[in-house]
């Protein structure tokens, strides 16, 4: 089962997913029947396999970028966030990283590009902030002074966003598999609106109880987490977002949490950052697998 | 039939992701509803939104001798204020790591709380009062559940205990923990262990305040960082710690007036705005042009004061009003 040529990383993702493992647990003559059967249930064992141009007519004719609504993280990701990938975006404490996440799904609820799926640990997700966001300028809390229609439109914009709260990890883990249960379900069927867009604010405090320290089971549950997320986004075609946060670097300096092994993670990392008393973030790009930033860092 | 089909598929696609998960129309619905707890100055209420909100964990900080405890204990009490007054008529749970709970001045301030709602509401004397609490400085003391803990072992038990605690006292509203980090300044060697321990506490406090849908109120204290050159006032714990609430309040001395800043917030904008501490607890500040100087309650609040950790750090603050704001804030 050789990889497809061309593309690169798509046909790589396309033969590790079940491939490996379901041929070592599978008996002898289980092995033949399935190498008897017809073409389609062979790629549900091991992946389609893909050519380079069936690749690319892909890539730009199903992979939609998502805009955040924020013109300056727009232009340093390149349109906005990618489906099928991962975006991190990082900062120290109230640098506007919520913020991001808060505009990005409100700019697809308004755009009606899906379902926004919405996993929050901090309980920093503000339906008011959210309504404001989609009102422009709009003062929510002269809420009588709505037309009905207007009213009605907020309201089927809002109810694309959904939201859940967790706690720990394990809760986490739980999510992130019915959703999986939920979308594989729905995945024959066709129509209706289904999740483009998975926010996760903040992944690094759900990991921060378990990372560091002499065992390695909270390593090892932060790469199953990646895996899940990244397994999602290319399945189904989400757009994943998580945000981390900021730790001491030594010397006064401060880096993105969750150690070395993350940093491989993610497509796209953004940092941003706020100076004191103004309203002005700035957003830097750590790395991007798509665009090319003269000045590296 | 296409168009139908269409509809049934977007009904059932909802019905699997929104049983475990709640719409955000649905939660505005319930955020609007919501009462907010008053700080008892109106100029620090609008700062925050009306107030502090429930299902949401805050963090004040601040020098000592600005007013944190004393802020604390205000929202103690008016956690408490009957629902017919405009308060959540709810309880309050205070936990004390370093023993700055004066059980005089809660009663102190619980009679300026009954003092306030009185004059707003003449006629109280005259409803039923079958259900309703009674208007005494006993009952709103009696109200307030007290935890003293002494190390820091006692802190990680007592908020594991919370959770079974508040599911017996469902009418428990707010949860002030007085401060959080004293306990974790000293003696732990391991400053990896300890970012590990207060993050999972930190999560733990977010879960209590969601499930009971009450405020959480933690309270801490500033240390010095070296940054860019200069020594800084900082909250206390680290950068790792500084993620762990939805809000952050920070008191500090501007000149002889006490103001606070709201530093992190996730949908009111950055502000400030002055408030005063009086011998009826947390008001609002009047102008200096406008101050009445009123000779008793002066007298009160001076000797109030004059505790020994605030003789211990006025010299620290006398230098701070010298030289740079604190926490490193242009307030130009």
């Amino acid at each position: 089962m050789a990889a497809a040529g061309g593309g690169g990383g798509g046909g790589g993702r396309a033969t590790t997913s079940g491939c490996g493992l379901k041929r070592r647990y599978a008996p002898h003559d289980q092995e033949e029947e399935t190498m008897n059967q017809d073409q389609s249930s062979k790629e549900d064992w091991c992946g389609r396999l893909w050519n380079g141009m069936d690749l690319l007519k892909d890539v730009t004719e199903n992979k939609h970028v998502l805009p955040t609504g924020l013109e300056g993280i727009d232009t340093l990701l390149g349109g906005g966030l990618c489906q099928g990938q991962l975006t991190e975006v990082t900062g120290p404490s109230s640098s506007g990283k919520t913020q991001v996440c808060l505009h990005s799904a409100s700019h697809a609820a308004v755009k009606h590009m899906g379902v926004v799926m919405y996993l929050d640990t901090s309980n920093s997700f503000s339906p008011s902030r959210i309504a404001t966001i989609i009102d422009g300028t709009n003062d929510l809390s002269d809420q009588r002074g709505f037309d009905l229609p207007h009213k009605e439109r907020l309201k089927t914009m809002m109810r694309s966003i959904v939201c859940k709260s967790v706690f720990d990890i394990f809760g986490m883990f739980e999510v992130l598999h019915q959703l999986e249960v939920s979308l594989l379900n729905d995945k024959v069927k066709s129509g209706g609106r289904k999740i483009c867009l998975l926010i996760i604010d903040s992944i690094s405090s759900l990991l921060a109880p378990i990372i560091g320290g002499k065992y390695p089971q909270g390593r090892s549950m932060m790469i199953s987490v990646a895996m899940i997320l990244k397994k999602l986004a290319y399945k189904h075609n989400l757009s994943v977002l998580v945000t981390n946060h900021m730790v001491s670097a030594g010397n006064g300096a401060v880096k993105p949490a969750l150690g070395e092994s993350w940093k491989a993670v993610p497509h796209v990392r953004l940092v941003i950052s706020r100076e004191h008393g103004s309203n002005i973030c700035t957003a830097t790009v750590l790395k991007h697998t798509l665009l090319v930033f003269p000045l590296a860092i | 039939m296409g168009e139908q089909s269409g509809k049934f598929l977007l009904c059932s696609h909802y019905i699997l992701i929104f049983a475990w998960a709640q719409n955000a129309w649905d939660m505005l619905s319930d955020e609007q509803s919501q009462k907010h707890i008053t700080t008892g100055s109106g100029d620090l209420n609008d700062i925050l939104g009306g107030g502090i909100h429930c299902k949401e964990v805050t963090e004040i900080g601040g020098v000592p001798g600005v007013g944190k405890t004393q802020l604390g204990i205000q929202l103690a009490i008016n956690v408490q204020i009957p629902v017919e007054y405009g308060g959540l008529g709810g309880k309050a749970v205070y936990i004390d790591t370093e023993g700055s709970f004066m059980v005089e001045r809660v009663y102190q301030i619980a009679e300026g709380c009954i003092r306030d709602i009185l004059e707003h509401f003449p006629h109280s004397h005259e409803k039923s009062s079958s259900g309703q609490k009674q208007l005494q400085p006993e009952h709103f003391l009696a109200d307030i559940y007290y935890f003293r803990i002494c190390s820091y072992t006692e802190q990680i038990a007592v908020i594991n205990y919370l959770e079974k605690f508040l599911g017996e006292h469902k009418d428990v509203r707010i949860v002030v923990i007085d401060s959080v980090t004293f306990h974790f300044r000293q003696d732990f060697e391991d400053l990896a262990l300890r970012t590990r321990v207060l993050s999972g506490l930190s999560l733990k406090l977010m879960k209590i305040a969601k499930t009971y849908n009450l405020a959480v109120v933690l309270l801490n204290q500033v240390t010095t960082k070296f940054t860019e050159g200069s020594f800084q006032l900082t909250l206390a714990l680290g950068d790792s710690w500084s993620h762990s609430c939805t809000n952050r309040l920070i008191l500090y001395w501007n000149g002889n007036e006490r103001y606070a800043h709201l530093d992190k917030s996730p949908s009111l904008p950055v502000a400030s705005a002055p408030y005063a501490v009086t011998g009826k607890g947390i008001r609002d500040a009047l102008h200096t042009n406008l101050r009445e100087v009123d000779a008793t309650e002066q007298a009160t609040t001076v000797f109030l004061y004059l505790n020994v950790w605030h003789i211990l750090h006025s010299q620290i603050e006398k230098q701070l009003q010298g030289g740079q704001l604190p926490i490193g804030m242009d307030n130009s």
